[in-house]
């Protein structure tokens, strides 16, 4: 069993500082190193790096590799600037959501998409399935010959390793070198902070860490980046999405040109945004006592409504949140509703999504 | 570690024994530190019945939602209000201020069946060791 799992080229590392470690998409990954809440906080108020090798790298490359893009995303890549990237979806035929992405443009015809770990091979199939046998479009899966480390957290641009970067605008990347490591470095992030994702090849790996660990960033796993995500309203795919969801009742039609051409999904999307989504992903706050957890049953006066997607203890903000979805008419910030934690109705209402927004 | 005049269970709870027939509940230094930062304690109110072996209440970390299991049958008598309003006094101090309930227990030969704490110490060492074993190279 264990065997089968993938392991990033830190994993010996994530061993040595006695991690404890968990499975997830079929990878073996930190869950913490020495406490959730620690690490949490580390990110809102210093700098947390994170091992995410297992974020799926794809370069696409080739004279049509943009318009190829153009063909399968939800907004348009040949329009990003080269140096820039921007979060956008994969949807089936049916509209329904396929993973979340986000598309960096690396030169004239070279792009970088950077996906979840989950169902590598049903996309790499569908992302080969469009492309065909198109001899000016090159797909290359490079997860296994890459790390990528988050780095994340109000004080990353005062770091020696990425006073260097500290200039690029949110979404900007470049080529650059840290310690003498070749890297590219965007500035996104998955936290609600300030940051940058940094990709370099697996050779690199530990060089780079350790770079960091002598500037002081602090090792997080992958518990701290669920929670630190939860209460910057960011949705994980597989949990608050996936196939049987359209963006609209996601929340995520701004990810949605419908400007852009012929896309694939886009005339099921214009039949759904025209008759109107029936429910919606909605953030709640915990009224009563109570955790809520992904699954666990939302209700109004007895009746189910809906399911948890996501839901924790928030650190920062020293309350219980989650999201889930809903019917439209109960949506509206100030609704209450009721989860069912074992069996018993606690209070809940629906608040805004973002819970936590930095420098609030 | 594990106190020596306290008695342990295969879940991880302990008994304090104050007095022949009362004593206070807590989760083990092992539990806690698997559950990782616990958040939320779920309690049984004073005066609720409880059987060994079955469960009396909930402790969840950021992570897991874990149930507490009774070590002894008997009566709550009492519950841990600071550890409610501050659940990581289980992670601080798991075997003194992070106890959880307080208990008059009805059959007092079930706490000769728990485990002292030299055998509570093997115990938990043979379950270290599947876990190394699993979580290496």
């Amino acid at each position: 069993m264990m065997e089968l799992l993938k392991k990033t080229p830190l994993n010996k590392v994530h061993h040595e500082l006695r991690a404890r470690m968990t499975d997830f998409a079929d990878w073996q990954l930190p869950v913490w190193y020495t406490s959730i809440l620690e690490e949490h906080k580390a990110v809102r108020s210093g700098a947390g790096m994170f091992d995410v090798s297992h974020t799926g790298r794809v370069w696409i490359t080739g004279k049509k590799s943009g318009a190829f893009l153009d063909r399968l995303l939800t907004r348009r890549a040949g329009r990003l600037e080269i140096g820039s990237s921007q979060l956008c979806l994969l949807c089936l035929e049916d509209g329904g959501i396929l993973d979340d992405l986000c598309a960096y443009r690396v030169g004239t015809d070279r792009y970088l998409i950077v996906w979840n770990a989950g169902d590598i091979e049903q996309k790499l199939g569908w992302l080969q399935r469009w492309a065909g046998s198109d001899s000016d479009i090159v797909i290359q899966d490079k997860t296994g010959d890459t790390v990528m480390l988050a780095v994340q957290g109000p004080a990353v641009c005062q770091l020696q390793n990425l006073k260097g970067v500290s200039h690029l605008p949110r979404f900007g990347h470049t080529q650059t070198r840290i310690e003498d490591v070749e890297v590219l470095a965007a500035r996104i992030g998955y936290t609600g902070e300030d940051g940058f994702e940094i990709i370099t090849d697996a050779a690199n790996a530990l060089q780079l860490w350790e770079s960091f660990m002598k500037q002081g960033v602090k090792p997080c796993g992958l518990g701290a980046r669920d929670s630190l995500r939860l209460e910057a309203g960011m949705l994980l795919y597989g949990q608050d999405m996936d196939r049987s969801t359209n963006p609209f009742e996601a929340g995520l039609g701004w990810l949605v040109e419908m400007d852009n051409g012929n896309f694939i999904g886009k005339s099921a999307l214009l039949e759904i945004k025209r008759q109107g989504v029936k429910r919606k992903h909605s953030g709640f706050q915990m009224t009563g006592q109570g955790i809520a957890r992904s699954g666990y049953k939302i209700v109004k006066r007895g009746q189910e409504v809906g399911k948890v997607t996501s839901g924790g203890y928030a650190p920062t903000l020293d309350v219980n949140i989650g999201f889930g979805y809903v019917p439209i008419e109960l949506a509206t910030i100030g609704t209450d509703i009721e989860i069912m934690i074992r069996n018993r109705p606690v209070a809940a209402q629906v608040v805004n999504r973002q819970f936590y927004k930095r420098g609030a | 570690m594990t106190p020596k005049e306290y008695k342990y269970t295969p879940e991880h709870e302990w008994i304090c024994p104050e007095s022949k027939n009362k004593g206070k509940v807590g989760l083990a230094d092992y539990a806690q530190s698997q559950l990782g930062d616990i958040v939320f304690l779920d309690l049984p109110a004073p005066g609720t019945q409880v059987e060994q072996g079955k469960k009396m209440g909930e402790v969840e970390s950021v992570k897991a939602v874990s149930d507490i299991f009774a070590p002894a049958s008997g009566q709550v008598l009492e519950i841990n209000q600071t550890a409610i309003d501050e659940p990581g006094l289980v992670n601080k101090d798991p075997y003194g201020a992070g106890w959880l309930v307080r208990l008059e227990f009805s059959k007092l030969s079930e706490l000769d069946a728990l485990m002292d704490s030299d055998k509570y110490d093997e115990f938990v060492a043979g379950l270290s060791e599947n876990e190394s074993g699993q979580a290496g190279d």
